[in-house]
């Protein structure tokens, strides 16, 4: 994996910065899409993808396999990740610690799991089944959570820790969550981060949260904040310099201000290096 | 305790309906409602244009209620939302709102249909000329067919971004052929005879079949028009005579 030695900073890539990414080539170390967004059969998005990939290392992002429902794995949208990383031979691949479609009946949305026994032995089950299937390691998100199930018997972080420990996928630890649920369920960011092994984490993600009615929400449409950064500098504090990507899905800006983010990412990745990292970028 | 799949049938349900929610509930409720309606909103941006944002949204809602989602990939919801609209009570005045959805859907799948493969010429010209007739040509992957008694492409053009929203007819049927070119998907208003021959091979009609649909068009379509499909790669491959399709 690229990630050993180098400390590599990406975006999250959406179509209102397709043309200008490929144009400006700025420096990153790799781009990030939705994995279905390209899940057609053929037509403007797979050539994005096919120029993308002449460009960068790519990273595969799902948001649909809906990994921890109680319906069984969806076939269908296994086959097309599977084609796409088979095509395109991405970097990384993730999906989310999630479910969302029960009956048939997809909410299209990340919902929460309740902790409990079942899930976690459900969860473990599919990862493997998906990295089988894919021929490759995957590594799964922590979602960011506003309902919490009465029924749930395993705080989260324990919860996190067991399916890395147990399944052999990575995780993908988005900072921004853990903070975000932190203040939503009141717990203690830091000691969700040390009950997580050093080892397990491969790629970090930071978006921005909104406040609402004394709820943080997920909407990744601002900037990291100031207490998100600090929680990242605790993460790469113990999990070294993982792959970092900054991620911006609704209210999208400019592309000069997801570089400014990715470039403040590379400033606490490589403290010494800011000189010269800033020079560097566009 | 609950079994996984009743806790989550439960909350699932809870999110797709419409009474009061805890309002933690209420979060994820908005943000459903917002994917399956964002959705239709880039799949039906002529549509929403058409009735504007509050009127695209309630629809949008009750559409959502009654069908819901059944891929991870959003892409692929919404293809019922036309024939929602053809009996939603609130649309009744507008009689040609469905139709010009179905085009819009149309544009959809042809924006994400398999690349066609190139056109073989070769194997064209090897078919004996007195076997022609009986050669049934296939569309592109990414070719669709829309009829409709409204005049759905002429609203549809005035509708594009950067278009006043005046339409140059607004009655009178139109044929409208979806098809792409470099990635791009195009919009273009068809004879009747002409559509009908297009739709006669998307049929797996033979070419005399076809210009059966013709009339008196038919020698300008065998001169020119059938040659014009070929060369945009609307009429993408061919079965000879004999061969299986």
């Amino acid at each position: 994996m690229a990630a050993q030695g180098a400390p590599v900073v990406g975006i999250g890539l959406r179509a209102p910065h397709y043309a200008q990414v490929l144009e400006r080539r700025p420096d990153l170390a790799f781009l990030e899409v939705h994995s279905e967004n390209f899940f057609g059969d053929g037509g403007a998005p797979l050539a994005w993808l096919e120029r993308f990939r002449g460009a960068y290392p790519l990273s595969l992002h799902g948001v649909g396999l809906s990994l921890g429902s109680a319906d069984t794995l969806q076939e269908r949208h296994l086959a097309k990740l599977e084609a796409l990383v088979h095509r395109f031979e991405p970097l990384l691949v993730s999906e989310h610690l999630s479910w969302s479609s029960i009956g048939g009946r997809h909410a299209n949305d990340l919902l929460p799991l309740p902790y409990t026994e079942e899930a976690l032995a459900l969860v473990i089950e599919r990862v493997d089944r998906v990295q089988e299937r894919l021929g490759r390691p995957i590594l799964l998100e922590n979602v960011s959570t506003y309902h919490a199930f009465a029924e749930s018997s395993i705080p989260e972080w324990e919860f996190v820790a067991e399916v890395a420990r147990a399944s052999a996928c990575r995780l993908l630890l988005d900072v921004n969550n853990v903070h975000v649920n932190a203040f939503n369920h009141g717990f203690d960011a830091r000691r969700y981060l040390a009950a997580i092994d050093p080892a397990s984490v491969a790629e970090i993600h930071l978006a921005g949260f909104e406040e609402a009615d004394g709820c943080l929400i997920d909407t990744h449409g601002a900037p990291v904040s100031p207490e998100v950064w600090s929680l990242y500098e605790a993460a790469v504090a113990r999990f070294g310099a993982q792959p970092t990507l900054i991620e911006w899905d609704t209210d999208i800006p400019a592309l000069d201000v997801l570089l400014g983010e990715a470039r403040k990412a590379r400033a606490i990745l490589v403290p010494r290096e800011v000189g010269a990292t800033a020079r560097a970028l566009p | 305790m609950k079994a996984l799949g009743v806790l989550q049938g439960e909350f699932l349900e809870s999110l797709l309906r419409d009474d009061e929610a805890p309002p933690r509930v209420a979060i994820y409720r908005r943000n459903v409602l917002a994917a399956l309606s964002g959705a239709l909103e880039a799949a039906y941006p002529v549509t929403l244009r058409l009735v504007g944002a509050a009127f695209f949204l309630e629809a949008a809602r009750t559409f959502a209620r009654a069908t819901p989602s059944t891929s991870g990939d959003l892409h692929a919801y919404g293809g019922e939302f036309p024939e929602f609209l053809s009996g939603y009570s609130h649309a009744r005045a507008l009689d040609y709102l469905a139709d010009v959805a179905r085009l819009e859907w149309a544009c959809h799948e042809s924006s994400l249909a398999a690349d066609a493969g190139g056109f073989d010429f070769e194997a064209l010209a090897r078919v004996p000329p007195q076997r022609a007739a009986a050669i049934r040509f296939t569309l592109a992957p990414a070719v669709r067919l829309v009829a409709s008694p409204h005049p759905v492409v002429s609203i549809w053009e005035a509708n594009q971004p950067g278009r006043d929203g005046t339409p140059r007819t607004t009655t009178g049927a139109e044929h409208a052929l979806v098809w792409r070119a470099d990635g791009e998907v195009r919009v273009e208003r068809l004879g009747e005879g002409e559509w009908g021959a297009l739709a006669a091979f998307a049929r797996g009609a033979t070419l005399a079949e076809a210009s059966g649909c013709l009339g008196a068009d038919a020698a300008a379509f065998l001169g020119d028009g059938l040659a014009r499909h070929v060369r945009d790669g609307i009429v993408a491959a061919f079965a000879a005579p004999g061969e299986a399709m």
